[in-house]
């Protein structure tokens, strides 16, 4: 074998992109851990999936189930929201700082929104963290992700703050492209949470 | 053969390699490894120091529990704190010595060996390193609070992980799983950086196929802390809950699961093995060559079983809970394919024989630890497999046998694996070589010593002496006695490894950049390299690592980065 | 592959199959002697699931040992004659790889591992009919118990007579309870028949493992795991706890007593006319011990009170494996 001709598994991977500065390793490493903060909720999702079918304790005494049809209200919203940041997105790109300021500060007032919803949720729920595998899962699971959903929201604030320095975006605009990315994961994983805990009570 | 072929299109322009992480008034002294710099190199020396400190601390311990085990009864100290004595000493000797100290050499050697300037994040790297004294002070605490350090073993099995007996909300088991998730935390920042670095900034040239195989085995062992890690968080966070704040999802009381646990620490418990063995057989990879003069025998298929066994590791967790009222189907199965995972590994070390077959030995310090490790690691995987036979471990399991197979590799493999590593790149890293003499006193110590430890491990593990406990029966004695004198001896071993690193660093004769003739990246800079590594001046790779004796040259314009190393390194001492 | 440094004798070829022929006998001839030995390392074999076990245990240290000596012979070798002198900057041969090599390197461990692991199957098969049932109830049964052929088998030939006896495990205890309402912290099995078992943990995870049977199996709280096993050589042998559950985890071992049927009946007639009383028990014993000294060490929780027994454990009896 001559080493010495590039063969196509040779050829140079392409460091050429690092043109721009440090961005794309951002992207590369934000979107790799990404990948792993979702095989925490994965791991959550089969264990709540487990304790489900096989707890011969599921719902304390007194505990009929949950209540969908407000959370349901909220999930559009926060769903929805994945819509509204990519509008801020695509207005940054086009270079409409202004409206992309709207749009953001839209999305982070929806997901504020959503927090909201799932304090009230909280505070009127039957049952606590110690009743039973169903609670401390419910309360883990949906506290988990609430967190998540406050740290998009905190994300979003500095990326605005940032927006007002001059000439925050001439290098490009990673950070926002990976808040956004992070806000896409958070909607995603809502959905299958709340398949999991609203629409799978039966 | 000594034509180059002509260069890839130059896609990109060096410079901007260069990575612009100026490090406003950053020591250049002795001091720099205090502080929070964000060079990897220093940040390597960093985690390399630490972790050794650790290895001496966790080695401590072992040694009380040896002391304690010498006889039969439980005289030297209490069961309790023996309990506690071999929990800690399991969690320091993985989670402060061995995986920092690998975080070290993938930081000492991933950026020069691809061609890089630094890591991708150097600040999250920094950030990373910082978190390890952190929740190492955390881990140490934990013998100061009422109640003594957490006693529930490594795995901390609920139930009795989290039966809290004095009632208080600070107590050795909660900062247990503090530290535990931090180092998690901290291990996550580390894989990303790794994985994103080899990804993305290595030199002209070099594809995946041209990467020293040390490179290709960090990035399946960080692979796996990726998939891996976020599963024993969200089983240590349960657990944390289930501690301190009245949950049940562990107490079949309250409904709870006590085996969910169980499979959520050995999802990654299992795997992480793997983390720790994969970058060691990267070392041994990289130096078979050097020392046996001849190129890695079968390099691609070295490089992609180390993805096989990644892939592996992640569905062979159940082998640890084959007594745990697992139904039959699911031990097969899982014999089965812990089973296959000798496959990969045979290639490996059948690679490393073929590469040392004919070839031209040096047996220097780093090169006999390296034949040592193969030997016992053969030795260890055999006992592994065994282990992984369901009806052997059924008889075997969570007994001395286990510890026996685990120190032979962990102890026997792959801190060897570490010894020489620190032996080969020394001078690189330090600019200083070590003594040839003390080095080879510390091999000779160290492998009867962890012959005479760990075989009688086996034997007594075989008529059914159970792990983790206090007292014995007096038929084990004999064994026992071998096994604690080993142990002693293997602290005397360290008497002449640390003597020779110190006294070495401080007053060793120089390293010229290339002491060991070896072929690669980082040993076309000077030693130590400067900050930056190759800076402007990025060598385009034009050839497979390992070329010994093919007379090809690794990069383009070879001659003039030797020399221009060599001038580095006289320019040093001429100015010292 | 060429040997390392062909001797300047007539025909190097034909000595070099010689030498690799008689380095496979002699590592052959080593194995088997190891694989023979290996009996001697396990300590006597005391249930029918014994022979099956230690069978493959042989098969495996015969094969295990092909394997290491073979590999760190070749070392071993190169070690002595592939050593470079002093001096001599030269390289090896520069050979890369050999892909037949390879390959063939990749399929014989296939083939040994799966070999291997098909025996090992076929042996637990039998051991589900000779002891090492598993049935587990309760808890989260579903998820973890053995259903399928082996809970099929027993249920086949699971007599509804049978009645088990309960085992329970505690911090730091054993309990037996026999169908006959005996109370004992030793436990007797009789020789030669299948011994029911059921096994439950009160408070954390115990094992049950008894060397000499070369059984183990868990006691999970939250489960009832029905357990079966058949004793074959009558003695004295040691039960341990070999699921660390705390404190005083390596004092929690007591005695099984395998004696023949007739004698094992005596002694359940026997027992019962014995006045309840409470279990000797080395853990309570050390924990008083520690309150005496003034409760220092480290955090435990305080052993369970012994069980009121009608026959106690002897500590001071010999036990054979
Ligand atoms: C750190 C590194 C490390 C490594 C690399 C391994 C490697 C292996 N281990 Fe080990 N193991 C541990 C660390 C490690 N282990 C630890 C720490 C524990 C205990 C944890 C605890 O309980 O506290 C443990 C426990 C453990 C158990 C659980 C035992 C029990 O608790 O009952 C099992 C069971 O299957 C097992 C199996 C194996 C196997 C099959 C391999 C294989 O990867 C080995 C493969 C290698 C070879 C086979 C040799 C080379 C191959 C050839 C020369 C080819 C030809 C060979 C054949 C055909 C056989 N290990
Ligand atoms: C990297 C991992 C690693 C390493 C290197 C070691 C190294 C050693 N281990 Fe460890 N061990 C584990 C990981 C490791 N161990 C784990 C995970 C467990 C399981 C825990 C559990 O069950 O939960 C375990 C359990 C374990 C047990 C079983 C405890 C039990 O089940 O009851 C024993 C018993 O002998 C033991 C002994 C030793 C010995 C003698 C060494 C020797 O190799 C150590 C050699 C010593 C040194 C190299 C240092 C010498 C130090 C000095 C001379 C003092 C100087 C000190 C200062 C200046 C501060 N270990
Ligand atoms: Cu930093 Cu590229
Ligand atoms: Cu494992």
């Amino acid at each position: 074998m001559t080493a010495t001709t590039p063969t196509p598994a040779d050829l140079p991977a392409q460091p050429a992109a690092h043109g721009h500065g440090h961005g794309d390793h951002t992207l590369t490493g934000f979107v790799i851990f990404l990948l792993s903060e979702s095989v925490i909720f994965l791991a959550l999702f089969a264990g709540y999936a487990i304790y489900k079918t096989s707890s011969p304790l599921w719902l304390p005494p007194g505990v009929e189930g949950l209540e969908v049809a407000m959370p349901l209200r909220f999930t559009v919203v926060l769903v929805s929201s994945s819509g509204v940041i990519y509008l801020a997105e695509r207005a940054l790109h086009r270079g409409r700082l202004g409206e992309f300021r709207a749009w953001w500060l839209l999305t982070m007032a929806m997901g504020t929104v959503f927090l909201v919803g799932q304090g009230l949720e909280w505070a009127g729920l039957p049952f606590g963290l110690g009743d039973g595998v169903y609670g401390a899962s419910f309360y883990l699971l949906t506290g988990f992700h609430g967190l998540h959903v406050l740290t998009g929201v905190l994300l979003m604030g500095l990326m605005l703050a940032r927006s007002f320095r001059p000439g925050n975006y001439d290098a490009g605009s990673v950070g926002v492209t990976a808040v956004s990315l992070f806000w896409h994961f958070v909607d995603v994983i809502w959905v299958v949470l709340f398949v999991l805990i609203y629409v799978w009570q039966r | 053969m000594t034509s180059t072929a002509p260069a890839p299109a130059p896609s990109f322009d060096p410079r901007v390699l260069k990575a612009p992480h100026p490090v406003p008034g950053a020591p250049n002294n002795w001091r720099r490894f205090l502080s929070f710099n964000t060079d990897a190199k220093v940040i390597g020396l960093q985690y390399m120091i630490t972790s050794l400190f650790f290895l001496l601390v966790g080695g401590l311990l072992s040694m009380i529990m040896r002391g304690e085990l010498i006889t039969p009864a439980a005289d030297l100290v209490d069961p309790t704190v023996y309990n506690g004595l071999y929990t800690m000493h399991g969690t320091v000797m993985l989670f402060l010595f061995l995986f920092p100290i690998l975080n070290g050499f993938n930081n000492l050697l991933i950026p020069p060996m691809i061609g890089a300037p630094d890591m991708a994040f150097p600040r999250l790297n920094a950030a990373a390193f910082w978190m390890v004294p952190v929740f190492g002070v955390i881990l140490m605490a934990s013998f100061l609070v009422p109640g003594g350090p957490s006693g529930a073993g490594w795995w901390a099995y609920p139930p009795q992980s989290i039966q809290n007996p004095l009632g208080h909300f600070l107590n050795g088991q909660f900062l247990w799983i503090l530290a535990v998730a931090l180092s998690g935390i901290s291990s996550i920042m580390g894989a990303v950086n790794f994985i994103t670095t080899i990804i993305r900034m290595r030199a002209p040239g070099m594809g995946w196929f041209r990467m020293p195989i040390f490179c290709w085995t960090a990035v399946a062992a960080q692979a796996i802390q990726l998939i891996g890690l976020p599963v024993l968080t969200a089983g240590a966070v349960l657990l944390l809950f289930d501690l301190s704040f009245g949950t049940s999802f562990y107490r079949p009381e309250g409904g709870g699961d006590p085996m969910l646990y169980q499979h959520f620490f050995w999802f990654y418990s299992h795997p992480a093995v793997y983390v720790m063995v994969l970058p060691v057989f990267g070392i041994f990879s990289e130096l078979f060559p050097v020392y046996a003069r001849k190129p890695l025998f079968g390099y691609h298929v070295v490089a992609i079983a180390s993805f096989a066994i990644t892939f592996l590791s992640l569905i062979v967790w159940v082998h640890h809970m084959f007594y745990s009222g697992t139904p039959q189907w699911m031990r097969n199965l899982f014999m089965v394919t812990t089973m296959l995972i000798a496959v990969p590994t045979g290639i490996k070390v059948f690679a490393w024989i073929g590469t040392l077959w004919g070839g031209k030995l040096r047996l220097t310090t780093a090169m006999l630890f390296c034949l040592g490790g193969v030997f016992n690691f053969i030795f260890a995987g055999i006992t592994g497999i065994m282990l992984a036979t369901v009806p052997v471990d059924i008889h075997v399991g969570n007994t001395y046998f286990v510890v026996g197979h685990f120190h032979t590799v962990i102890f026997s493999t792959i801190t060897y694996g570490v010894f020489a590593g620190i032996y080969h790149w020394f001078p690189k890293f330090t600019g200083r070589m070590m003594y040839e003499g003390l080095g080879k006193l510390h091999f000779v110590l160290t492998f009867i010593g962890s012959q005479l430890t760990f075989l009688p491990m086996h034997a007594a593990g075989l008529l059914g002496m159970p792990r983790r406990v206090a007292s014995y029966d007096p038929e084990f004695a004999f064994a026992n006695v071998l096994a604690s004198l080993g142990a002693f001896l293997l602290g005397v071993a360290t008497i002449p490894f640390l003597l020779n690193l110190v006294s070495s660093w401080v007053r060793g004769e120089k390293a010229p950049p290339n002491p060991w003739h070896a072929i690669g990246l980082e040993w076309l800079l000077p030693s130590p390299p400067p900050a930056e590594n190759f800076e402007d001046d990025v060598p385009t790779v034009i050839s497979g690592p390992y070329g010994y004796g093919l007379g090809r040259p690794l990069v383009e314009d070879e001659q003039r980065y030797v020399a221009k190393a060599a001038s580095a390194a006289s320019a040093a001492t001429g100015g010292a | 592959m060429t040997t390392a440094s062909p001797s300047p004798g007539r025909s190097p070829r034909l000595w070099g199959v010689l030498l690799v022929l008689l380095a496979v006998l002699a590592d052959l001839a080593a194995s088997f002697w190891m694989a023979a030995a290996s009996h001697h390392w396990l300590p006597v074999p005391a249930s029918a699931a014994a022979a099956p076990v230690d069978n493959l245990f042989a098969l495996e240290v015969g094969i295990g040992s092909f394997i290491f000596f073979g590999c760190s012979g070749v070392m071993l070798w190169t070690l002595l004659f592939n050593r470079a002198p002093k001096y001599d900057l030269d390289n090896g041969d520069p050979i890369e790889g050999n892909l037949k090599l390879e390959i063939v390197w990749t399929l014989i461990p296939l083939v040994i591992v799966m070999l291997i692991a098909w025996k090992a199957i076929d042996v637990s098969t039998t051991l589900s009919t000779l002891g090492g049932k598993v049935r587990v109830t309760g808890g989260h049964g579903a998820m973890h118990g053995a259903e399928g052929p082996a809970a099929a088998l027993e249920a086949a030939d699971d007599p509804a007579a049978a009645e088990p006896i309960e085992v329970i495990g505690r911090q730091w205890s054993w309990e037996f309870i026999y169908p006959n309402g005996v109370h004992s912290s030793e436990l007797h099995l009789p020789e030669g028949q299948r011994s029911y078992l059921r096994l439950s943990a009160t408070d954390v995870i115990h094992g049950f493992f008894v060397p000499a049977f070369r059984l183990k199996q868990d006691l999970i709280p939250g489960s009832v795991i029905d357990y079966s096993l058949i004793p074959t050589r009558a003695g004295r042998y040691r039960l341990r706890d070999s699921m660390f559950s705390g404190g005083y985890f390596s004092s929690n071992q007591t005695d099984v007593v395998v004696e023949p049927p007739e004698q094992y009946a005596a002694w359940l007639e026997q027992a019962l006319a014995q006045p309840l009383r409470p279990a000797a028990n080395a853990a309570t014993d050390l924990y008083a011990q520690r309150l005496a000294r003034g409760d220092r060490g480290w955090a435990t929780v305080p052993p369970a009170p012994p069980p009121l027994v009608h026959v106690s454990a002897d500590p001071a009896a010999s036990h054979e494996g």
